[in-house]
């Protein structure tokens, strides 16, 4: 817990504030994901976190200022902390994967699963992280976990902010019921490190666009007609 | 505990922790890890078991859970029996009398660690653990969502297939699975049915999640006791009961859909489908799409999969066919509910795709259901009115609008794509049903509007060429319809643009209809088109208007002088000076200058009169000309500032002549209408003196540039004498962007003009490769340029135009250059650069281009006799240095992949410039060719052999052979160069 900073008080500033759980296997992005607001700072070394770092963003829309306290939870379950345990009483959650990397986003299902477990029926986006990179592993087509549970799905790159406010303010709609929110101010974002290549990245929403209409892969169900 | 308990309450987000500092917040989640981690496993459970009885929090009840379970899950082989028969215990005593009321999250919780010894133990440690869960009759809520929620965990954590599983869990999930089977399903079977009948009033979230828990199982049950005569009217029941509160209902929704989804034989599961049908009237009906959009989507699947398979000749498979369609309102109602949380368009979407697919000639109730198929289709294509505004200014919101729409309507228009293949004449039917309503109400919205027109649009990319010239079908009376319409929202960019686009799609009946000339002129010309109010619009109407002319040619002639006073305002505001003020930012494809395009290719026609050309070309070259000069004038006087007015005034004078200058070509101006060339030499006259005056303008000059490139090639061998005194203009502060522009022109010179280009070559060469030495030098490339930058980039481009412009010197006659006093002193290092390139560029095209370069110079300035060569030296290079480095080794290396397409394009010159040396230099190039060889460890006899190849005809044989040779000597030296 490197930042002196204590627990924020939902109570304690006069706007809505909502808990927001970041969750997604290790390395996926999290904490830099958080950090590209202007409260945290980028970090280019890899810090696994520690049980769970809480950050509090605020965004300002047209129907006034919204806090999301983030919960930076640890992705790599050696380093302990409560795990689902700091899921209680979440307002609405991010799953993160790498799309650099096949076993987190096969891991996903599993994140969510907990998220439900104890959160019930929360708004939830999935991001796959990494879109800057070049060696992609979980090609758009390849996503479909959100339409089978109804998520919201953005692929993001944390590097160059690209899409950064698009999970928030999917949220932000969900929670508040208007659909029609928007972000009023731009956003104060760090720089970004890398630029991505947004003629690549359009065909990939292409992609994207043209798997949501594809079949779902068949579940293979070992029971047939008994 | 006390300790732990408080440590828990900091650690996690209680209103303790939040007044709490870091450092203690940190301190009790040490605290709390060493509990878990060092507290020996025995201990550790009564200490939890004792947290769950004693502690009030719900954080310490749920830490104390989850440490057992992970306890359980981490350690499992060491607890004692006697520690597992306690835990069991105390687990089926809280879950027997849990309360609805406490929090889902304990109760999860607690199911979770259920589930997990389920796993563990049943049902050889343990058997009755159903037995003890399953409620007893009548079902009352805390047991029942209790127990739905363990079926629910042992799904989650070991049962579904959604999540990765390894083998240890799929053999305890099979066992399990058995066991139930054997056991207790029925007895579950009746507990759903019973909790759906007696607590979907009393307590209706209850009843729900015990239905949600039947959903996961019915894949594995025998789905009888499920899709049965009691059942299954039930499920319905609750599904439509107005009563029904939404969970549940969907609840409901979700077990029919497993039924209907349940895997089985096709035979079997058209019974299985009948079966649904019946147990519900109406079934089919659109008010049962809205209900229960997830089931009926689901049930047209599975109706669809069936036809398939059986096929319409089996009476199964008609019978599939038959349910299908009887679903089918529903289905529609599902998908034009819009309600993107109940429906997944996407698998609508497919259905619906399939389905359509089924068809060869739809019968009268199949148009009927096309028809409103395509209705999904228009309504899934319309824009929400509440972007209305963004996309008529086209800000981010618009764009980002515009971009989605264009995506989601891919899939849409395939779908459309389709239909209109199966049923053409129901499809133009619609169309026209579509656009007779757009035109015969004044309050028609955009959105109708604008999708109707994409739908006439797509139809047109769809129908054939023929067609679209005869009018075939209801074409004839679409496209005179569409060319006077006037939509009340024609204003809007969206509706504008559709319009435009369309109108040209259709323009070849046109082509064969003359009398609908003058209307597509006056849409072009009108405020539908180039007076339309946005600027955007206008541009692009000049864009397509340039596409007309040139498809319509002569049919326009007799509308010359009504375009061009149309055209007037647009022409002169184009090249008006206060353009930079207007807040217009532009695609460079669609500027507005295509209007002078527009013009010039209409003044260019053959068939308007001589006479008529040189009346319309002067009144339109003159004002431009003259507005030039008196802007150079200004300029000279008070300074030209890049991004000044005035700057940007001349680059668009200069684009406007550019653009006029393409609808005339070389054979008119030059040959027939002489009086056209000379026009165009005293236009470029003009021009010369911008880039005299103001050399160094960068922008304008890149526009002086393309202008060159035209005028190059309509004015032939008359330009040359303008070209020195441009190109000396054209180096002045030249960098490697204004360098490889200039090479482009140089090349295309070259090219065009050939020899006759020699006297231009010699005066400009020196200027060129010193200024090419310094850009171009060694340590450009390596000065630490990320190869992405704009810089590096530009520098490669520049360096393989460097590498064109030598070939093309070598390919058209005017190698001689490089020999004369002025250039000699260059050619030394020409030379080495094409040398090394050609050995061991790593851009493959390159190192082909200075091959070829190298086999012409060497066809030009080398004959049989030593004596007749035109450079002294140059022959004893080519054998030595070239022959060896770029023959040879550059093959031998293992870097050369004889896989690559571009590469084996370099190995085919290669071998061609074995074929030539040999030829020119004979037995010098042999000798010294296969004593290299044989350095390099080839066998003699196959040195032998390639000595034949050499002198026979057949290089194809040549080329395989020495390929083979290279893998050979490649193989025994094993990869190492042994002589580099």
């Amino acid at each position: 817990m490197s930042r002196a900073q204590a627990l924020p008080d939902p109570a304690a500033v006069g706007y809505p504030s909502f808990k927001l759980i970041l969750v997604g296997d290790g390395g996926t992005g999290k904490t830099t994901f958080v950090k590209r607001h202007i409260t945290g700072e980028f970090e280019k070394r890899y810090e696994p976190t520690i049980g769970v770092e809480v950050r509090p963003l605020d965004f300002h829309t047209s129907r006034g200022k919204v806090r999301f306290c983030c919960w930076d939870t640890a992705g790599q379950e050696k380093f302990g902390g409560l795990r689902d345990g700091y899921y209680i009483h979440g307002h609405c959650a991010i799953i993160m994967f790498d799309v650099t990397s096949r076993l987190t986003y096969k891991n996903v299902p599993t994140w969510h699963k907990d998220i439900c477990r104890v959160c019930d029926n929360i708004p939830i986006v999935l991001c796959g992280n990494k879109v800057d990179m070049k060696n992609r592993q979980v090609k758009a087509k390849m996503v479909t976990f959100h339409r089978k549970k109804n998520l919201q799905y953005y692929e993001i790159s944390a590097k160059s902010n690209y899409n950064f406010e698009k999970p928030f303010l999917y949220l932000a709609r969900k929670l508040t019921g208007d659909m029609n929110l928007r972000f009023v101010e731009e956003l104060a974002l760090l720089p970004a490190d890398v630029t991505i290549d947004l003629i690549a990245q359009q065909k990939i929403e292409t992609e994207i666009a043209a798997a949501a209409a594809m079949p779902l892969p068949d579940e293979d169900e070992d029971g047939l007609m008994d | 505990m006390d300790d732990l308990e408080q440590a828990i309450l900091l650690a996690s987000d209680s209103p303790a922790a939040a007044a709490a500092s870091p450092a203690v917040r940190a301190e009790a989640l040490a605290y709390c890890a060493r509990a878990r981690d060092e507290t020996p496993p025995s201990s550790l459970l009564h200490l939890c078991l004792y947290g769950l009885a004693s502690s009030p929090h719900a954080h310490v009840h749920f830490w104390c859970l989850q440490t057992i379970h992970d306890a359980l899950l981490l350690r499992r082989r060491l607890a004692l029996p006697d520690d597992l028969a306690l835990l069991r215990s105390s687990l089926l005593s809280l879950a027997v009398s849990s309360n609805a009321a406490s929090p889902p999250f304990l109760r999860n919780k607690l199911a979770q660690l259920l589930a997990l010894l389920v796993r563990f133990e049943y049902p050889h440690v343990y058997p009755s653990y159903f037995l003890d869960l399953i409620p007893p009759s009548p079902p009352l809520p805390g047991p029942t969502d209790m127990f739905a929620r363990v079926l629910v965990s042992l799904d989650d954590d070991l049962l579904s297939q959604d999540y990765p599983r390894n083998a240890e869990e799929a053999s305890d999930a099979g066992r399990v699975k058995d066991a139930m089977r054997a056991q207790c399903v029925p007895q579950i079977a009746r507990h759903w049915h019973e909790a759906a009948v007696s607590l979907r009033a009393a307590d209706p979230a209850v009843a729900a999640v015990a239905l949600d828990a039947a959903r996961r199982c019915i894949s594995w049950i025998d789905v009888s006791l499920v899709a049965n005569d009691v059942f299954v009217p039930l499920l319905f029941d609750i599904a439509l009961s107005p009563g029904s509160v939404a969970p549940l209902a969907a609840a409901a929704v979700g077990c029919l859909s497993a039924v209907a989804a349940k895997r089985m034989d096709a035979r079997a599961k058209v019974a299985l489908l009948r079966s649904l049908m019946s147990a519900q009237k109406g079934f089919g009906s659109p008010d049962s799409g809205l209900k229960m959009a997830h089931l009926v989507t689901a049930y047209a699947v599975e109706a669809l999969e069936c036809y398939r398979k059986l096929g319409s000749s089996d009476a199964d498979g008609a019978a599939a066919l038959e349910m299908l369609e009887e679903v089918l309102p529903a289905v529609f109602a599902a998908a034009e509910s819009g309600d993107d949380d109940e429906v997944d368009s996407g698998s609508v979407l497919e259905f619906l795709s399939g389905y359509v697919s089924t068809m060869k000639a739809p019968t009268e109730k199949q148009l009927g259901h096309l028809g409103q198929i395509l209705e999904v289709v228009r309504m899934q294509m319309s824009y929400d009115p509440v972007y209305r505004g963004h996309l008529d200014v086209l800000d981010k919101i618009g764009k980002e609008e515009e971009d989605l729409m264009a995506e989601q309507r891919k899939d849409l228009i395939a779908l459309f794509r389709s239909i209109c293949r199966v049923a053409p004449g129901a499809t133009q039917l619609f169309i026209r049903g579509l656009l007779v309503t757009a035109l015969s109400s004044a309050e028609v919205s955009v959105e109708d509007v604008e999708v109707a027109l994409t739908l006439f649009y797509r139809l047109g990319e769809i129908v054939g060429e023929e067609e679209i010239r005869t009018g075939a079908g209801l074409i004839r009376e679409l496209v005179p319809m569409l060319l006077s319409a006037r939509f009340s929202c024609h204003t809007h960019r969206l509706v504008a643009l559709v319009y435009l686009d369309t109108i040209s799609r259709y323009i070849k009946f046109m082509q064969e209809n003359d009398q609908y000339v003058p209307h597509l002129l006056t849409v072009f010309l009108d405020e539908r088109g180039i007076h339309h109010q946005n600027a955007h619009v206008s541009c692009h109407a000049g864009y397509l208007l340039m596409r007309a002319i040139r498809l319509l040619k002569a049919k326009l002639v007799p509308y010359l002088d009504t375009i061009l006073q149309s055209l007037q305002d647009a022409l002169v505001q184009f090249t008006a000076t206060d353009w930079a003020n207007k807040d217009i930012k532009f695609s460079s494809s669609e500027d507005g200058s295509q209007i002078f395009e527009a013009v010039g290719l209409l003044i260019g026609i053959e068939e308007v009169s001589p006479d008529k050309q040189v009346q319309c070309l002067t009144a339109l070259l003159n004002p431009l000309c003259q507005q030039i000069e008196s802007l150079v004038m200004d300029a000279k006087a008070q300074g030209l500032e890049e991004s000044s007015p005035r700057a940007i005034g001349l680059q668009q004078i200069i684009v406007a002549l550019t653009m006029i200058s393409k609808g005339f070509n070389e054979r008119l101006v030059m040959g027939s209408r002489p009086t056209l060339g000379v026009m165009f030499k005293k236009t470029l006259d003009v021009v010369l003196q911008v880039l005299i005056s103001f050399p160094n303008v960068k922008p304008l000059r890149s526009k002086i540039i393309s202008f060159l490139h035209r005028m190059v090639e309509i004015l032939g061998i008359s330009v040359l004498p303008c070209i020195p005194i441009a190109l000396r203009q054209l180096l002045v502060d030249n960098e490697a962007k204004d360098m490889s522009e200039f090479l482009y022109l140089i090349n295309q010179i070259i090219c065009k003009f050939k020899s006759s280009a020699n006297a231009l070559l010699e005066d400009v060469f020196p200027a060129i490769a010193s200024h090419l030495s310094v850009i171009l030098s060694h340590d450009a490339f390596s000065n630490g340029f990320a190869s992405n930058t704009e810089e590096m980039r530009e520098l490669q481009e520049l360096e393989k135009r460097f590498y064109a412009f030598l070939l093309h010197i070598a390919t058209h006659d005017l190698s001689t250059v490089l020999l004369t006093p002025s250039c000699r002193h260059y050619l030394e290092n020409i030379m080495q650069l094409l040398l090394i390139t050609s050995c061991s560029h790593k851009e493959i095209s390159h190192r082909k281009t200075c091959v070829q370069t190298f086999v012409n110079l060497i066809k030009d300035w080398c004959s049989s006799s030593e004596i007749e060569d035109k450079l002294p030296g140059f022959r004893v290079f080519m054998i030595e240095k070239f022959a060896t480095g770029c023959c040879l080794q550059s093959v031998l290396d293992k870097s050369f992949n004889f896989r690559d397409g571009i590469s084996i394009a370099l190995f085919g010159e290669i071998m061609m410039a074995q074929k030539v040396m040999y030829e020119r230099f004979g037995e010098n190039f042999v000798v010294n060719f296969v004593t290299k060889l044989r350095e390099a460890h080839c066998p003699p006899d196959l040195a032998e052999q390639y000595y034949q190849k050499l002198q026979g005809n057949d290089i194809k044989a040549f080329k395989s052979f020495y390929e083979s040779l290279v893998m050979k000597i490649r193989q025994q030296q094993n990869g190492s160069l042994v002589f580099r």
